[in-house]
């Protein structure tokens, strides 16, 4: 192509639009690149102390937690999608969706609820002393250390395994099921020899979404003492007071993610999938009678009550028991400042969400497709990897700025403007949450053929007035999604928050987590309630959406 | 000459060959031209890069005197005054057919919106579907709304690409006959893109005939390869 035509183009894309969209990718990339950056920087004594005697142990922890979670989630929930999917038995219906409820509930407030529930003079063991007199003996069936993280995490992690799978078999598993009915499949062979291979892709980005969620999590770790990669960045950093140790350690944790990438790859590798799209027909469910009909119906149940209904009901006990305790002025304070964290966080999402959706769908190319892996490697990026490479940054950006703020804000020279500032918070939250909004928006824009937006530019319509009159009108229940799903991850969020909130700014999820470790199990309640019914009703949104 | 193409050329990809090779040909003014070509030959491509939805990687365009395309020229396709009447319509289904018409009519006041949204409805015999959203249209109602939305503003040269590949055997017959009705009342540029030689036959003056968008022949007497 000659050089003038080429720059015809640039002249041509270069829009608005465009040079916002890559202000936001370079936002979203910079934090991690400073954290890979920490490989090449001097070692203090700090580093070599945890390379000696405490790296091998939090791999380990990390491993064993990723290990038995992902194994166990991974399971609970395909099995469960697929007695939904290929069966009729009662209540069938309600389980399809309550057996998502569960991710209403963050994992840290799982941990202390039913590691009280177990405990000693937990509601159990007291509930067969006194009724039963029955003594556990001490240590068979309380949740804690290693095994209580396992329990915790499986039961609220396997959601995300049973909502892809459960799609994939509604959706895509039809004929094939058929097919094999025809040539004599019974019902478990059908699950081992059909279920379980064609949805090896369901299967594998179900686990990606747990074991990502795992490798992020500080809450449950940290409080059943489990020692991780993720609780370690922490102890290094409030502990040590070392950002240079704590950042290499996130840089390992990266090494750690992009090793599970390629093994992802190796899996799908020469695999062929989704041959079946366009023949997309509902799956005609078998009905269940007698005993198989009560175990499914069983199966549903006791996850439903282990993974809901009984820390939920347990909560609302311990909550009129606490609430005019701690109903104080300053527990309004905390719902505004998780509101307003939340709602600012995800509308900055949906809004740049949008404008990449919009960039990648109106130019397709290489360089596009880079920009939307760009956009969504938070998800997979820990909070705490987030949170050291926004505290990094904000910290330059403060050294650098610094000859300024007295002159501009009339501070003294030398002061922490942006990094004592709720900016930074909501910029970790942007940055891990950005793949939530992108891939909602993303998938919307599947939907609107771009002859539409072709067909207004030819009437003389403006890029601008083409947004807001045709496409905006047509993906706004994606973007409805996106933003759900944002707004819910950034109330849950607890890591990002601890490690970047200005000083004195609590929200519901850091002040029950305070309540929690400083074993004030009933005072926690109340706030933990509060946060399972807002993220139910952010679920309950995209449900509904989701099926319009 | 009112459209002059010389030497275009476009790829999708480098590694591709290209779809369409140094192709040039001419139109004039209120000529309808029918180019036809078999799938992948290039002939939506071509319309495309007229319409200013592709970039070509050489050659140059002129519409009524006027370079659109050129080495360091690039008009957007919102400023080139080019109508389109899409394959699968792309009406868009949140407005009724009385807004889609009206979509591209914001350089008008109000009352000369109105004067003009009457005669297109007039025109495409469709008064008493004003108010109706397309997915409460027939097929070649759509098709209708579509080339009055298009013809609306009175664009310098109305493209048509497979307008007809969506309605079936029996209705094509009578929509052509329209469709070369309103054309003419119009009196319309039209450059129209079909794979069949039925269609283009029905309604324009001359045809192309092309093969990876290499010039093979013209007028109705040649002979389609």
């Amino acid at each position: 192509m000659k050089t003038s035509i080429w720059l015809r183009e640039i002249r041509r894309r270069a829009n608005s639009w465009f040079i916002i969209t890559m202000l936001g990718a370079l936002v979203i990339i910079m934090p991690v690149a400073y954290v890979v950056l920490s490989f090449f920087q001097p070692t203090g004594e700090n580093w070599e102390h945890i390379k000696e005697f405490l790296l091998a142990d939090y791999v380990k922890g990390s491993v064993i937690l990723v290990g038995s979670v992902g194994f166990l989630s991974t399971t609970i929930g395909l099995v469960l999608a697929w007695i939904v999917a290929a069966y009729e038995f009662p209540l069938r219906k309600q389980f399809k969706w309550l057996l998502i409820i569960p991710l209403a509930i963050p994992p840290y407030i799982a941990a202390y609820t039913y590691s009280t529930m177990t405990s000693y003079t937990g509601v159990i063991q007291s509930l067969f002393r006194n009724y039963f007199d029955y003594q556990f003996t001490p240590g068979t069936i309380e949740i804690m250390s290693l095994r209580g993280a396992v329990f915790v995490l499986t039961l609220f992690l396997y959601p995300y395994v049973y909502m892809i799978a459960l799609n994939y078999f509604e959706k895509q598993s039809a004929s094939y099921i058929e097919s094999a009915k025809t040539l004599g499949l019974n019902g478990f062979q059908m699950f081992f020899r059909l279920g379980l291979p064609i949805a090896r892709p369901a299967i594998i980005a179900g686990s990606m979404l747990v074991i990502f969620e795992v490798l992020s999590d500080y809450g449950v770790a940290s409080f059943f003492g489990v020692r991780t990669i993720s609780t370690a960045i922490f102890q290094t950093w409030f502990g040590m007071y070392d950002i240079n140790a704590a950042m290499r350690l996130a840089a390992w944790l990266l090494v750690i993610i992009l090793g599970i990438f390629m093994l992802e790859r190796f899996l799908r590798k020469g695999r062929k999938y989704d041959t079946n799209v366009t023949q997309s027909r509902p799956l005609a469910r078998k009905k269940l009678r007698g005993w198989t009909a009560w175990l499914a119906f069983l199966s549903c149940s006791i996850v439903f009550f282990s993974a809901f209904l009984i820390p939920f009901v347990q909560l609302i006990y311990w909550s009129l028991k606490t609430y005019e305790k701690v109903w104080r002025a300053d527990f309004i304070t905390l719902i505004t400042n998780s509101l307003v964290a939340a709602l600012i966080g995800a509308l900055i999402i949906s809004f740049f969400a949008i404008l990449a959706a919009r960039t990648i769908n109106l130019y397709p190319s290489a360089s596009s497709n880079l920009l939307a892996r760009i956009m969504t490697s938070g998800y997979a990026v820990p909070g705490a990897v987030v949170a050291i490479g926004v505290l990094a940054l904000f910290i330059t950006l403060d050294e650098k700025l610094a000859f300024i703020y007295p002159k501009l804000l009339g501070v003294e020279s030398g002061s922490l403007v942006l990094s004592m500032s709720i900016a930074m918070l909501i910029t970790g939250y942007v940055i891990r949450f950005m793949a939530q909004g992108f891939n909602s928006v993303e998938s919307g824009y599947t939907k609107v053929p771009p002859s539409y937006r072709e067909a207004s530019f030819l009437l003389g319509r403006s890029m601008t007035y083409t947004f807001w009159k045709v496409e905006f009108p047509l993906l706004r229940g994606s973007i409805l999604i996106g933003f759900a799903l944002a707004f819910l991850e950034i109330m849950k969020e607890l890591p990002l928050t601890l490690l970047l909130r200005p000083f004195n700014f609590d929200t519901l999820a850091t002040r029950t987590y305070q309540y929690a470790i400083d074993e004030r199990i009933y005072e926690a309640a109340p706030s933990s309630l509060l946060l399972i019914c807002l993220s139910i009703l952010s679920v309950i949104i995209i449900l509904r959406f989701e099926e319009k | 000459m009112f459209v002059d193409i010389q030497n275009l050329s476009f790829q999708y990809s480098k590694k591709q060959q290209p779809v369409i090779d140094r192709f040039s040909f001419t139109i004039k003014k209120g000529e309808i031209v029918g180019i036809v070509g078999a799938s992948g030959s290039g002939k939506s491509t071509l319309l495309r890069l007229l319409a200013g939805l592709e970039d070509p990687t050489a050659g140059s365009i002129e519409l009524d005197g006027r370079l659109i395309v050129g080495d360091n020229t690039y008009i957007e396709a919102e400023k080139r005054g080019v109508g389109m009447v899409f394959q699968n319509y792309a009406l868009f289904p949140h407005l009724t057919v009385s807004e889609n018409i009206c979509f591209g009519l914001h350089k008008m006041k109000r009352p000369e919106k109105k004067k003009r949204l009457n005669e297109m409805l007039e025109l495409v015999q469709l008064q008493e579907f004003a108010k109706r959203y397309p997915h409460e249209l027939s097929g070649g109602q759509q098709q209708r709304v579509a080339l009055a939305r298009a013809l609306a503003p009175s664009p310098s040269i109305l493209l048509m690409d497979e307008p007809f590949s969506n309605l079936d055997t029996n209705l094509k017959s009578l929509i052509r006959m329209e469709v070369r009705d309103i054309l003419q009342k119009a009196n319309s540029t039209c450059l129209f893109v079909s794979h069949d030689q039925a269609d283009v036959d029905a309604i324009c003056d001359r045809i192309i005939y092309i093969d990876c968008a290499t010039y093979i022949g013209s007028d109705k007497e040649s002979i389609p390869v």
